[in-house]
């Protein structure tokens, strides 16, 4: 009977109902998108990002990552590879060499960051072998002359003058306090000038091992995960298994973009949360309106009986009524164009740089949460903003009603 | 690579001798007269000190043992000096490192990598650095030398020792603010140096032991090196030998193309 009225009431208005259902479905449609919008380009960022950099959670000795010191290294690492290997969520899993270098060739010399990488594990958990621009991805092995090779980011090849086949001289500190030396054969170049890895030179983790004088040891096992927003549940589970070791999450080994990610997340959600309450404001006025105009109906209603009750019931009723409807209708609308988004994106004429990782197309997130977190945050909204508008139909006078016109 | 000439050692140790009896003469009426200790004899007996290891020329076989709370390396290495201003050190063995020297023409420094066939010259930024991952820093190896033109010195003396205190003149540029010499009066040797910084914190000690007979002379054959704002850091440097005025130690020794040599 409610209900029925409800509709009725809907109905009889068309053009009124047909304008609060726009801005209410316009509304849901705006906010499902930018929802989608935000959360996409975040999951491609971090993506992007734990793949290239930080992997999705990370093993390290003691404090390594907040105070790196050479001889703060893992020595069972393949022990604690094995134990890896038997969670199901772990992808992959890789182990690198970090130190500090000096790179030189006959033409100058330049600042490196050396890291020594397990070339076919790591080649399985990053997108490294993607950033390979020229010669090819290197061997473990050395060549016949006994030299290995390594893998120099652009910057070094561009100041040192050299390239592939070339000679790299690298100097460093072993972590038994001798002066590392040795010449490298250049194998590959990496990247280009905005990337993270601009001045990496990366080599076969045995031969950075030696060189180190590291043998047996490594600084960092990084893994990935089947999902990235599994890194901190599994990360709670993995600590009691290996207790010895210190394990940390994307979030933390790289806390400043994670923050800044947040930071970014919430200021959008606020814009969000604006264009929210201007919707809504116009679906309050609406409904105002609608039971003002009715008063005099209200007051028939009361005269013959009704309890105030059941004409507040019929206000909310109407409104979240109306709400279901236009959100459902701008479901059906808001569908196809999130698909797009999705699998197509916009592709982006050049490139944004965000923490030395290019991105180049902005693309949107289809799931469950990008659809109702905005159709229950509207109809909520909705249920709520007529609940003024009812106690104000609910508490009308019949007499003074009907005087009324 | 050490002189088993008895004839060219002879003539080497007469000039020797004529070197330590003047010392020795020189040093006599420091003991002699009571007067307040001036420094002119300051100067004179860390003159004489320094020149304990090096007399007119030398040559030594040192083993060096670098100790910190993580490693323990041993290094040995032949060293060649002539004078204050030149020194060249040759690294023999471990294997990875043999090869790898360093030479020193008065206040400039080169290292040698024979891995990688290059010459670096130690810039002066890098001259508190480290020298091969011990806790003598490079300026230790350049710049000891010329202690008496860059400080202030006062004696003190008890029945033992001479102390003789350092302090850098108002133009030094160097990182202490004070430097104890501690100077063993019997023996006429070094025992021990004592390295403050500008608030008068003892920052590291230079510790001489082990008096041995090397040709004529009796020198400490081991000094220790403890810094002390570095837990379980040591480097002990032991002189295996130690040879004067070698005939194989000239000015050729102290180039860089000898530098570059294979050997």
């Amino acid at each position: 009977m409610l209900l029925k009225l409800a509709f009725r009431n809907i109905f009889r208005q068309r053009r009124r109902s047909a304008l609060t259902a726009l801005s209410i479905g316009g509304g849901y449609i705006l906010c499902a998108l930018s929802f989608s919008l935000i959360e996409g380009s975040y999951n491609n960022l971090i993506e992007l990002f734990t793949l290239t950099k930080t992997g999705h959670v990370q093993i390290h000795k003691d404090n390594y990552l907040d105070r790196p010191k050479l001889h703060k290294a893992i020595d069972h690492y393949e022990t604690v590879g094995h134990q890896l290997q038997e969670f199901e969520q772990v992808k992959s899993y890789s182990f690198r060499i970090f130190a500090p270098a000096l790179a030189y060739s006959e033409e100058g010399n330049h600042p490196a960051q050396l890291i020594g990488i397990d070339l076919d594990r790591e080649r399985a958990t990053t997108l490294i072998k993607d950033k390979v621009t020229s010669g090819n991805y290197i061997s473990e092995f050395p060549d016949e002359d006994g030299y290995f090779q390594a893998m120099i980011g652009v910057s070094i090849a561009e100041s040192l003058k050299i390239g592939l086949g070339d000679d790299l001289i690298l100097i460093s500190e072993g972590a038994d306090g001798s002066v590392a030396n040795d010449i490298f054969k250049v194998g590959a170049i990496l990247g280009n000038r905005g990337g993270v890895e601009k001045s990496n030179v990366y080599l076969p983790l045995n031969a950075a091992q030696t060189f180190l004088a590291l043998e047996g040891r490594v600084h960092e096992i990084v893994l990935i995960l089947d999902n990235y927003q599994d890194a901190e549940p599994f990360a709670q589970r993995l600590r009691p298994a290996i207790p010895d070791l210190t394990i940390s999450t994307w979030q933390q080994v790289e806390a400043d973009f994670y923050k800044t990610m947040q930071s970014d997340k919430q200021g959008n959600h606020v814009t969000l949360g604006i264009i929210l309450f201007i919707v809504f404001i116009g679906v309050l006025n609406t409904v105002l309106m609608s039971v003002l105009e009715r008063t005099k109906e209200f007051g028939v209603l009361k005269a013959i009986g009704s309890r105030p009750s059941i004409i507040m019931s019929l206000v909310t009723l109407e409104t979240t009524l109306l709400a279901t409807i236009s959100v459902l209708v701008a479901l059906l609308i808001a569908l196809p164009v999130m698909y797009w988004m999705t699998y197509v994106g916009f592709a982006l004429p050049e490139p944004i740089d965000m923490g030395g990782i290019a991105i180049s197309a902005i693309r949107g997130e289809m799931s469950v949460f990008v659809f109702v977190i905005p159709f229950l945050l509207l109809i909520s909204f909705a249920l709520l903003i007529s609940i003024p508008p009812g106690i104000r139909a609910a508490k009308i006078s019949p007499t003074q009603a009907m005087r009324s016109h | 690579m050490r002189i088993n000439q008895p004839l060219v050692l002879g003539i080497h140790f007469a000039t020797l001798f004529a070197t330590l009896f003047v010392t020795i003469f020189a040093a006599e009426p420091l003991q002699a007269d009571n007067q307040a200790p001036s420094q002119a004899d300051a100067i004179k007996i860390i003159d004489e000190m320094e020149a304990i290891y090096r007399g007119d020329s030398s040559r030594a076989d040192i083993t060096m043992i670098v100790q910190t709370p993580q490693y323990q390396r041993e290094m040995k290495m032949t060293s060649s000096v002539i004078g204050e201003e030149q020194s060249f050190i040759r690294i023999l063995s471990p294997k990875k490192d043999r090869g790898i020297a360093t030479l020193k023409l008065d206040a400039e420094m080169w290292n040698y990598f024979p891995k990688i066939n290059k010459v670096i010259k130690v810039p002066p930024s890098m001259m508190m650095g480290s020298w091969m991952g011990s806790d003598f820093t490079n300026d230790d190896l350049v710049k000891q030398t010329t202690l008496t033109e860059e400080y202030d010195l006062s004696l003190a003396e008890t029945a033992t020792q001479y102390t003789i205190t350092l302090i850098p003149k108002a133009q030094t540029v160097t990182v202490w603010g004070k430097v104890e010499y501690v100077v063993d009066r019997a023996e006429m040797v070094p025992v021990a140096q004592n390295f403050y910084d500008d608030r008068g914190e003892l920052i590291r000690t230079l510790a001489f032991s082990d008096l041995k007979q090397f040709g004529d002379a009796r020198v400490p054959s081991r000094l220790e090196m403890i810094p002390l704002n570095k837990k379980g850091h040591k480097t002990v440097i032991i002189y295996d030998d130690l040879v004067f005025n070698p005939t194989d130690v000239d000015p050729s020794v102290f180039t860089l193309r000898n530098l570059k040599s294979r050997f």
